[in-house]
């Protein structure tokens, strides 16, 4: 009876139990690292709540309003209960687009799609990769050969023609460009794991595994894939940034993200025209693509460092020296 | 090493087909190469007069063996659009894209001392600021970089031209000085990034302790030894950089109006010039292949240890 009580008692703050960890303290230690993290939470936030976080409506025209530069004021005519026209006062932050379109709640908007292509990319990717590489590692043999050989074709063409090449047969789409990063981006997932699955195989756990009869699906899942987690996850932390940079460069082709959605990519490639009178329309889709990848990219690399044990323990150090030496990193 | 360099070539020559082959099945058993050359509107008549005119109409093995046949004879076809063969027009382009690569390319190359600043003193000032700027560099979109260049140099100043081509005439740097300055900023990123990273590697290492203990001056050992150690992974960095030219230049080159194979691509795509597409698609494997080829020769240059047997 005792027992359960101390166990329960030890349960009882998990949210301290975090806070302590020794990781969450580096983090919190590592300023560039958690602004970056900071950063890409509030994205990520605005994003997801976009009908509660942008200040108006993304797609609502105000003609009148049209080029309205940063941080400026505009009276805009809206529709009331009763369809008579109002005039209301708003305050546009960063400005209209050249169809009077608030530029924050169209990049909270167009911000969903490209953050939903980052993570999506990599959740089918890396799906397919580790698949493969998992079936390539452990059965080798032919298997192995065919599946290394198509990723040594699929690596040799450069991303952005591979992009296009999948794009040219199926068209443009937000569906499409999933498959695009399905097709263009398992080849890195399948070679790491890969490798992990062929010395993790030759160890005893495994054997042991196999003795008392375990199925080979079981192994892979149950004693394979927990191994796999840390290298994986920090090789998808450094993909999300590439894959929202080539979604923006597709949609900015025009064979990414088709109007009426939009996209990051989409804003900026529509405000080129404009680029001589409202500097802002590119400015400030630009901003966000360079700011999300940025922060993805400090944070992969920081995680990264710390899922390596070796990595770890000199990041740690250096950071709490230069911490005590009073200098931010 | 002759043996291994004629495997080698082998494997390469196996993935350009491999990719080839990929592309005929893309095109020809994913997609039907008569609906993507034609638009939604067609009728049936059209849709089987073309089948016809360009022999679409035969079974898949004969097609898949022209396809072949045709690549080995450097026969692409005749550009849907142009009307001129898709070889020529590819081979016009070629140099535009190899000649726009290597300038950005050689500028992206001032990152490796810019990473070698940064390496001296890890964790220091100077590593700090470059960690951050590099990072900042990879992860700025190149087209809206080119957009920024468009809007400050050319808009405000009217400094130089935003777009255009004049081949290497007298007046031609001026239409390549921005697309240049475009493209490199995020392989110089790259360069210094990976340079740090080595050379902050290799001076842990002993032979650093001997070559200072001997009393060499520290500007031998870091730029004898321990850059020669280095280099390695630096060149394949640089060769993986000037093989991603083949398609990082693309939308740098559409915004300046650069007359390379990116542009020629994209082009091809919007009006479905299936011979153009192929014709491209298998020059930049065949560059790939050639730029992977000389990063290894050079490896052996480099480090006699390795050899290939």
């Amino acid at each position: 009876m005792q027992d359960t009580t101390i166990s329960l008692e030890r349960r009882a703050n998990p949210i301290k139990a975090i806070w302590r960890h020794s990781l969450f303290q580096a983090f919190l230690n590592d300023r560039i690292t958690m602004v970056s993290g900071a950063f890409i939470f509030l994205i990520v936030v605005a994003v997801v709540f976009a009908p509660f976080t942008a200040p108006h409506k993304p797609d609502e025209l105000q003609l009148d309003l049209r080029h309205l530069p940063p941080f400026s004021y505009g009276i805009a005519t809206v529709k009331d209960t009763a369809a008579r026209d109002v005039q209301e006062e708003r305050y546009f932050i960063l400005g209209t687009d050249h169809l009077g379109r608030d530029l924050v709640s169209r990049l909270i908007y167009g911000g969903r799609i490209s953050i939903a292509v980052g993570f999506l990319g990599v959740v089918v990717s890396g799906s397919i990769g580790v698949f493969l590489g998992m079936v390539s590692g452990y059965y080798k043999g032919i298997i192995d050969d065919v599946i290394m050989r198509a990723v040594d074709v699929f690596m040799s063409i450069p991303l952005l023609f591979l992009a296009l090449m999948v794009i040219f047969v199926l068209g443009p789409s937000f569906k499409n460009i999933i498959i695009v990063f399905a097709v263009a981006r398992w080849m890195l997932y399948c070679r790491i794991t890969r490798g992990v699955v062929m010395s993790l195989r030759e160890q005893s756990f495994v054997d042991a595994a196999h003795a008392i009869g375990c199925s080979d699906w079981r192994i892979l899942s149950r004693h394979m894939l927990p191994n796999l987690f840390t290298p994986i996850l920090t090789l998808a932390a450094l993909d999300v940034p590439a894959n929202i940079l080539t979604e923006s460069a597709l949609s900015f082709l025009g064979l990414g993200i088709q109007p009426p959605e939009s996209s990051w990519g989409l804003m900026l490639s529509s405000g080129r025209e404009y680029i001589t009178s409202a500097w802002w329309i590119v400015v400030v889709p630009g901003m966000a693509i360079f700011l999300t990848a940025l922060s993805f990219n400090l944070f992969g690399v920081w995680m990264r460092a710390v899922s390596d044990p070796l990595q770890r323990w000199r990041w740690l150090k250096a950071t709490k020296e230069s911490r005590e030496a009073g200098v931010s990193r | 090493m002759r043996n291994y360099m004629i495997r080698r070539a082998g494997h390469s020559v196996f993935i350009v087909l491999g990719l080839m082959a990929l592309l005929f099945f893309a095109t020809n058993v994913l997609g039907d190469p008569v609906e993507l050359l034609l638009s939604d509107d067609a009728t049936d008549q059209q849709i089987d007069a073309l089948r016809k005119q360009y022999g679409f109409d035969r079974p898949l093995h004969v097609r898949f063996g022209e396809f072949f046949g045709n690549i080995f004879k450097g026969d692409f076809g005749r550009s849907y659009r142009f009307h001129l063969e898709a070889r020529d027009l590819v081979l016009e382009r070629l140099p535009n894209t190899a000649l726009l690569a290597l300038v950005a390319w050689s500028l992206g190359a001032l990152g490796i001392p810019i990473g070698m600043i940064a390496a001296r003193r890890p964790r220091g000032m100077m590593d700090r600021i470059v960690n951050i700027l590099s990072f900042a560099i990879i992860s700025i979109p190149d087209f809206w970089l080119a957009l920024m260049i468009i809007l400050l140099v050319a808009v405000q100043f009217d400094l130089l031209p935003t777009s255009g081509f004049n081949g290497l005439g007298p007046q031609g740097w001026k239409y390549l000085v921005l697309p240049a300055i475009a493209l490199c900023p995020r392989v110089m990123g790259r360069n210094a990034q990976i340079t740090r990273a080595v050379m902050i590697d290799e001076m842990g290492k002993q032979y650093v302790a001997t070559a200072r203990a001997k009393g060499l001056a520290e500007k031998t050992v870091l730029y004898r030894h321990v850059l020669k150690n280095a280099s390695i992974a630096i060149v394949t960095v640089m060769g993986a950089e000037m093989a991603g030219f083949m398609n990082g230049a693309t939308i740098v080159e559409i915004i300046f109006g650069w007359p390379g194979l990116g542009k020629l691509l994209i082009d091809a795509i919007f009006v479905r010039d299936l011979p153009v597409i192929t014709a491209t698609v298998f020059t930049v494997a065949l560059m790939v292949m050639v730029i992977n080829l000389i990063v290894d020769l050079v490896y052996t240059w480099l480090d006699p240890r390795i050899s290939y047997k």
